[in-house]
Order: structure tokens, then C-alpha cells, then sequence
């Protein structure tokens, strides 16, 4: 695991996280971005130059698993953004790492960009923005790898709230001939090294809310009794706890081997892969343990169900898996014939 | 250079090579010395015989691949925990037979390592590594399954002499076998876990009789072992008793956790031979295409990864002096099921295969078939799955059995 010249591990910043996003209780989400940065938390792995810390992406997962604290501000983007805009717009990322401004991401669909004197028009309409109506600025696909930084207070800019997220709401961008500055325009390439960069951030998000599912499932099957005993006293009970952690150590596992310094995409699309799998299984396994009091409002198993499910199809985990398949297969030759 | 000629690579043996040479050092001699008819992925595949099989383990043993962090005056390498990891990687690599003695090199050497005197020491390990002595385990008996604890074999003293009767049974390898580590019960059958106490039993021994069971993969590897009043020296009793089974337990969690640690990598290299052979027949390579297929190859994909990164994590918190416990379980129970879901998918594949089969489809179905038989014992030896799920439920969750 990377370490600090300082000594400093990623483990120190997980109870920093816990504890400044524990006391981000009852804050707006911009009153959420001041304190989050005013702690540090915002810029983990930006640039110095912005004000970050310039730490290794181990340092950002404890901070990512964190916002299981069902924290309602785009903190996964938030990280991402302060690091993507560190070269491109250096004034921006200052601010975001600060808390000083917002930021989200639209992660699903694509705009089109035209050039327009100095400017450049984007049109179109991008899904599944966390936090988008409480944000200053918007990142959006522009064609196939290629990202456009718009101000959501921009004329022609629209917010339609959607998705199941309650803490973190998605909105879909309607982007009606919106003229940004031409430098906001991101070049090819930059959408892949992005999405690359939220695979492991969002894994570590999922492991946050399936930790604490697991964690209230595991309390409530020692605490509630039927039949004269507690549930847990029952081996289905028992052994769906058991595959339920089983699935919560190996995200955590694939999560470390995708940190390692030799680790490729295949390590960080399995730790994605693995964390949107077991996730969903983990919460809605929780949810069921729990009984009726599981589909009650006030257990909050459905407010991490509704994260997790949020965080899957931000990343197009069915999408991204079905790549995965037809990629490998067409990497293998076809066996030789002389050797069968 | 046969593999009988085969010799140790000088610099292998100087301890001279360090991560990714040594990687290729091992790749390199294995790719070399390993005769194309022992791999399954290849045509002239012919399982190798007994004789075979020990030739070629002493082989790799003499190049260094073979009991590799056990020490040099044992006959060991002396080699650290992650380059033994390297090794497995690379035999992971290759469609390479299993051990016909990985009981005595991956649970027998490792308890006598731990518990076992210099003299045993000295007189077991370097037997086994250079595969003059194979060993078979007598854990199970028909009463005592998953349940050690309710064993009935009974071994009593008689000064330097144990006495042993009873029966075990599932006893992998004991025809082939010129050891059982065998488990026996000292006291009473309601002493549970107390009085059990370990033996080096030779099978040779007059009382001892072997019986094969023909299990549904068509071999016969199984076996009952009846013991009727069997003399045991003193000097092949393993620890004293109590002592000797709980420093078993603890070699056995580290054993659960690592032992056959290539398997990660073999179930890549099947899963690259799936598809490489599916790429050869024009209907099948149009299922590949399909994206129903790529989605079950993608998740086994998945499951591969998972299950190196448990076993990476494994070899990470043993080298920094950690303790494994009960988390070996986890690994077990994942590569277990996700390699029985991978052999259901191989042989739906194989099965839609037009006829007449293609050559590399027919070597594939061969080994597959195989495959698909014995997956279905891996979710019951060494701990079925519902063992290993009361495991995790009681010792790393620490749920409550009371009321």
C-alpha cells in the first residue's frame, strides 16, 4: 500500500474522512464543499499548484468509501475534477479543491460541440449528474472522448431531476445551444482517462455503502429474536451473512490490486465490476434480512440500495462487462491447429 | 533434455535472480522441460503415468520449483513466500498436471515443518520433495466427514509403540501412498477435539489394507484405508497429542489459504484455452460474438481477478507477519463456486459444437469434460461449502451460535 515520504498511509485518512463528513450533517452542499475543503479532502490527489496534496488514487479510496456516510455533495467528482482541471483550468480546480466552487459530472450520454468565433456551442443532453441543481460547473461528454466544462448557470442549460439517489440526486442536462469559452472544451481523450480514474473512486464508494449494509444487517440478525432466539442463531441466516462478507473482501481485495503500481485497466474494470456486483447483492441481501423493517423509509438499507444502484449505472456496469467479454475474446488467438 | 536429465538452472540454484529474471528463469525452464503429451491443452495430451509423474515433480524439484520456502537444510530453497507466489504463477500458466503429491508437499511437510522433531525433520522432507516418499491424508472416516471432531480411529501406547484401529475414508492417493498423515483419537470418542493426535503411519505396515473407489470422473484416486491393529513407532507420532492437532489447525488455515496457489492462473489459462479452441470452429466463434456470451465470459473474467487478488492479499499479510486465520475460507468457498460456474459455461460452449468436432474443439471437450467432473468436487473436499460458510459466519463475523 503507497505510503507518505511523511509516513502517512491512505488507512490515516479514512477516520479524517469518516469524521469530517460525519460532521457535514444538516450543511447545504455548498456549506458541505467549504468544510470538506477546508479539511483537506477535496484535493487528496490534486496538484499541489491548486492547493491538493498530490497524494497517490490510494489516498482518495478511503475518502471515496467514506461518502457511505450518504453525504450529499458530488464528492467522488469533486476529487476527480480538482486533478482533471489541475492543467486545463487551473483557476477552476483551485476553487473546487478549495470548496470555494462546485462541480459534477453528467457521466451518461454526449453532447456535440461547433466551433463558433472564439466559442464553441455545445447541444445535446447528458444523464445521470449527482448534485447537478446545487453546482456551479457541469463536465459533459463532447462526441466520442472528449469533455466540455459548462457553467450550469449558463443560458440554455436545463436540470431535470431523475434516478433513485435520494441523498446525491441525479439530473439529467438538457444543453439547448449553450456557447462556453473555448478553452473549457477538453481535448479527445480526456473522457477515457476520467472514466478510467472514477472506475476504482466509485468501487470504493459501493464498498463504503455495502460495509455499512453489511454492518446493519449483521446487528439487527444478532439483535432481533423470533422463535425464542436471535436470527442470527439460524444458519440461513448465518450463511447468507457469510456470502454477503465474502462478496464485501473480495471488492475490497480487487480494490487493492487495482491500486498497485503495475495494475491495468483489467484490475481497476474488475474492482468496478466486482464492487457493482456484490454491492447490489450485499444491500439488497441486508434488506432482505431485515424483514419488513427493511422496506420501511426510516431503515436507511434502501438509501445505500438506491446509492449503489446509482453508482452502477454511472459507470455502465453492464455496459462496461459486456465490453470486457468481447475484448478479451478478441485478444485470444485462435488455437493452432498443429498443436491440436 | 528429458525430464528426467533436467537440471536445476545454476543461477535459480545460486539464489541469484530476483522478481521479474526469476520470473522468466521459471517461465522459461517450465515452457522447455515440460513434454507437450503431460499438458491437457494439447493433442498429444496422455496423462503421464505414476512413474511419469514422479520423474517429472523430482525434476522441477532439482530446478528449484518445488518446496521452495522450506528450508535448505531439509531439502527446501529457502526462497521467500512471493517468489514461491511467482512459481505457482507460472505453473498456473501452463495446463500442467497436478501434484500426485501435494499432500506431502503442501500439508504433510508444512505440519512436520512445524511440529515435527529434527529427527523426522531430516528423514520426511527432503523424502518428499525429491518424491521417494509420496503421502496420502487419513483426516475423514465414514462417521467424521466434515465433523473431525467426532473421529473414531483410536491409536493407544504401548511404551514405544501406538496401536492403531479404525477406518478412514476419501483418502486421496493412498494406493500410490507410502505415508498417511493420519489423524487419530487418543481418548474417548466424547473427548471432540481433545486426544486427537497425528501419525506418519507407513502403509507398508502389516494391519494396513487399501481399498480404491471409483469416483464419477472414472478414476480411482479415492480410497478407504482400514487399519487393524497397526503398530506405530513412537518415533512417527507427530507432536504429542492435543498439541500436535492444534498446531495442525493452525498450518491448515495457512494451508487453505495457500496451498495450490497457482490456481488463479490455471483457471486463466483454461478460460484462454475455452476460447482460443471456440475460435476455431465458425459456429462457435460466432457465439463468442454474442453478447450473452461475452457478458458469462466477462464475469468469469471477473472471478479470476477476484480470486488473485485474494490470494495476493493472502501472501501480503503472511509476509508481513500476519495471521491468515479463518480468512482462507473466503478464498476457498470464492474459487470453488466461481470455477464450477466457469466448467457449466465451457461445456455449454463445447456442446453446441457442429459435427464433425474440429480438431483443437476435440482437445478442448477432452479436457473440459474432465474439468466439469472434478469441479464438482470442489466444493465439498477440503471443507464443503457450507463448512466454509459456517467458518465465516462464526470466526470472522463472530455471529452468536446462543440464544
Amino acid at each position: 500500500m503507497a505510503m507518505t515520504e511523511d509516513g502517512l498511509s491512505p488507512a490515516d485518512f479514512a477516520a479524517t474522512a469518516a469524521r469530517a463528513i460525519a460532521a457535514c450533517a444538516g450543511l447545504t452542499a455548498r456549506q458541505q464543499a467549504e468544510r470538506l475543503g477546508g479539511d483537506g479532502l477535496l484535493g487528496v490527489t490534486a496538484g499541489e499548484e491548486v492547493g491538493g496534496l498530490d497524494l497517490p488514487a490510494a489516498f482518495a479510496v478511503p475518502v471515496a468509501a467514506a461518502s457511505a456516510g450518504l453525504l450529499g455533495f458530488p464528492l467522488l467528482e469533486t476529487l476527480l475534477l480538482g486533478r482533471l482541471l489541475q492543467a486545463p483550468l487551473p483557476d477552476v480546480s483551485r476553487a473546487i479543491v478549495s470548496g470555494a466552487a462546485c462541480a459534477t459530472i453528467a457521466w451518461t450520454n454526449a453532447a456535440s460541440a461547433k466551433p463558433e468565433g472564439d466559442r464553441v456551442v455545445l447541444s445535446g443532453c447528458a444523464g445521470r449528474a449527482p448534485c447537478a441543481a446545487d453546482v456551479d460547473w457541469l463536465l459533459v461528454r463532447v462526441g466520442d472522448d472528449a469533455a466540455a466544462l459548462v457553467p450550469v448557470t449558463a443560458s440554455g442549460v436545463t436540470l431535470e431531476p431523475t434516478g433513485l439517489d435520494l441523498a446525491m440526486p441525479e439530473h439529467t442536462v438538457r444543453l439547448d445551444h449553450v456557447s462556453i469559452a473555448e478553452r473549457n472544451l477538453l481535448p479527445a481523450g480526456t473522457w477515457p482517462l476520467l472514466q478510467s480514474d472514477a472506475l476504482v473512486l466509485r468501487a470504493a464508494a459501493i464498498m463504503g455503502s455495502a460495509e455499512a449494509c453489511l454492518a446493519m444487517a449483521q446487528e439487527h440478525a444478532s439483535t432481533r429474536r423470533q422463535f425464542g432466539h436471535a436470527l442470527a442463531y439460524n444458519q440461513a441466516i448465518r450463511h447468507a451473512l457469510a456470502r454477503h462478507k465474502l462478496g464485501l473482501e473480495s471488492i475490497r481485495h480487487a480494490i487493492t490490486r487495482s491500486l498497485f503500481g503495475e495494475a491495468s485497466a483489467l484490475e481497476r474494470n474488475a474492482a468496478f465490476l466486482a464492487a457493482a456486483s456484490y454491492g447490489v447483492a450485499i444491500s439488497q441481501g441486508a434488506l432482505q434480512i431485515h424483514g419488513g423493517m427493511g422496506f420501511t423509509w426510516d431503515v436507511p438499507i434502501h438509501r445505500h440500495l438506491r446509492r449503489i444502484l446509482a453508482l452502477q449505472a454511472q459507470g455502465d456496469a453492464s455496459g462496461l462487462l459486456r465490453a470486457l467479454g468481447h475484448r478479451y475474446v478478441a485478444e485470444i488467438e485462435p488455437a493452432s491447429e498443429a498443436a491440436a | 533434455m528429458t525430464v528426467m536429465e533436467a537440471q536445476q538452472h545454476p543461477d535459480v540454484a545460486a539464489g541469484l535472480l530476483t522478481g521479474e529474471a526469476y520470473r522468466l528463469t521459471v517461465r522459461d525452464w517450465l515452457r522447455n522441460e515440460l513434454p507437450a503429451s503431460y499438458r491437457s491443452d494439447s493433442a498429444a495430451f496422455s496423462p503421464p503415468t505414476l512413474e511419469q509423474s514422479i520423474a517429472w515433480e523430482a525434476a522441477m524439484h532439482r530446478a528449484g520449483l518445488s518446496g521452495m520456502t522450506w528450508p535448505t537444510s531439509y531439502g527446501g530453497h529457502g526462497r521467500t513466500l512471493r517468489e514461491h507466489l511467482i512459481v505457482n504463477q507460472e505453473i498456473g500458466s501452463l495446463a500442467m498436471p497436478d501434484s500426485v503429491n501435494s499432500i506431502g508437499k503442501e500439508l504433510a511437510g508444512p505440519i512436520i515443518l512445524a511440529i515435527g522433531t529434527e529427527e523426522q525433520k531430516k528423514r520426511f522432507l527432503p523424502a518428499i520433495l525429491q518424491m521417494r516418499n509420496i503421502w496420502c491424508q487419513g483426516f475423514s472416516e465414514p462417521e467424521a466427514g466434515s465433523d473431525l471432531a467426532g473421529l473414531r480411529t483410536r491409536a493407544v501406547r504401548h511404551g514405544d509403540i501406538w496401536r492403531i484401529n479404525g477406518q478412514k475414508i476419501w483418502t486421496s492417493g493412498a494406493a500410490r501412498s507410502q505415508r498417511c498423515l493420519l489423524l487419530a483419537r487418543t481418548g474417548p470418542v466424547e473427548d471432540r477435539h481433545r486426544g486427537l493426535a497425528l501419525f506418519a503411519v507407513p502403509l507398508d505396515a502389516p494391519g494396513v489394507r487399501v481399498r480404491t473407489i471409483k469416483s464419477i470422473d472414472g478414476k480411482e484416486s479415492f480410497c478407504e484405508v482400514f487399519f487393524d491393529e497397526v503398530e506405530v513407532a513412537q518415533s512417527d507420532a507427530l507432536g504429542a497429542p492435543d498439541e500436535g492437532w492444534a498446531a495442525a489447525i493452525r498450518v491448515l488455515e495457512i494451508e487453505r489459504a495457500t496451498n495450490r496457489m497457482y490456481r488463479a492462473w490455471r483457471f486463466q489459462n483454461e478460460l484462454r484455452h475455452l476460447i482460443s479452441a471456440c475460435k476455431t470452429d465458425a459456429v462457435l466463434a460466432g457465439l463468442l460474438a454474442d453478447s450473452h456470451y461475452a457478458v458469462r465470459l466477462a464475469e468469469t473474467v471477473v472471478d479470476i481477478e477476484v480470486l488473485k487478488a485474494h490470494v495476493e492479499t493472502a501472501v501480503d499479510v503472511l509476509v508481513d507477519g500476519g495471521s491468515i486465520g479463518a480468512r482462507g475460507s473466503l478464498a476457498k468457498l470464492h474459487w470453488s463456486e466461481a470455477h464450477q460456474r466457469f466448467a457449466i459455461l465451457a461445456m455449454e460452449l463445447l456442446s453446441k459444437a457442429p459435427l464433425p468436432l474440429a480438431p483443437s474443439v476435440k482437445v478442448a471437450l477432452r479436457r473440459f469434460e474432465g474439468i466439469y467432473l472434478a469441479s464438482r468436487a470442489e466444493t465439498i473436499y477440503a471443507g464443503t461449502t457450507e463448512i466454509q460458510l459456517g467458518i465465516i459466519a462464526d470466526r470472522i463475523l463472530a455471529l452468536s451460535k446462543g440464544k
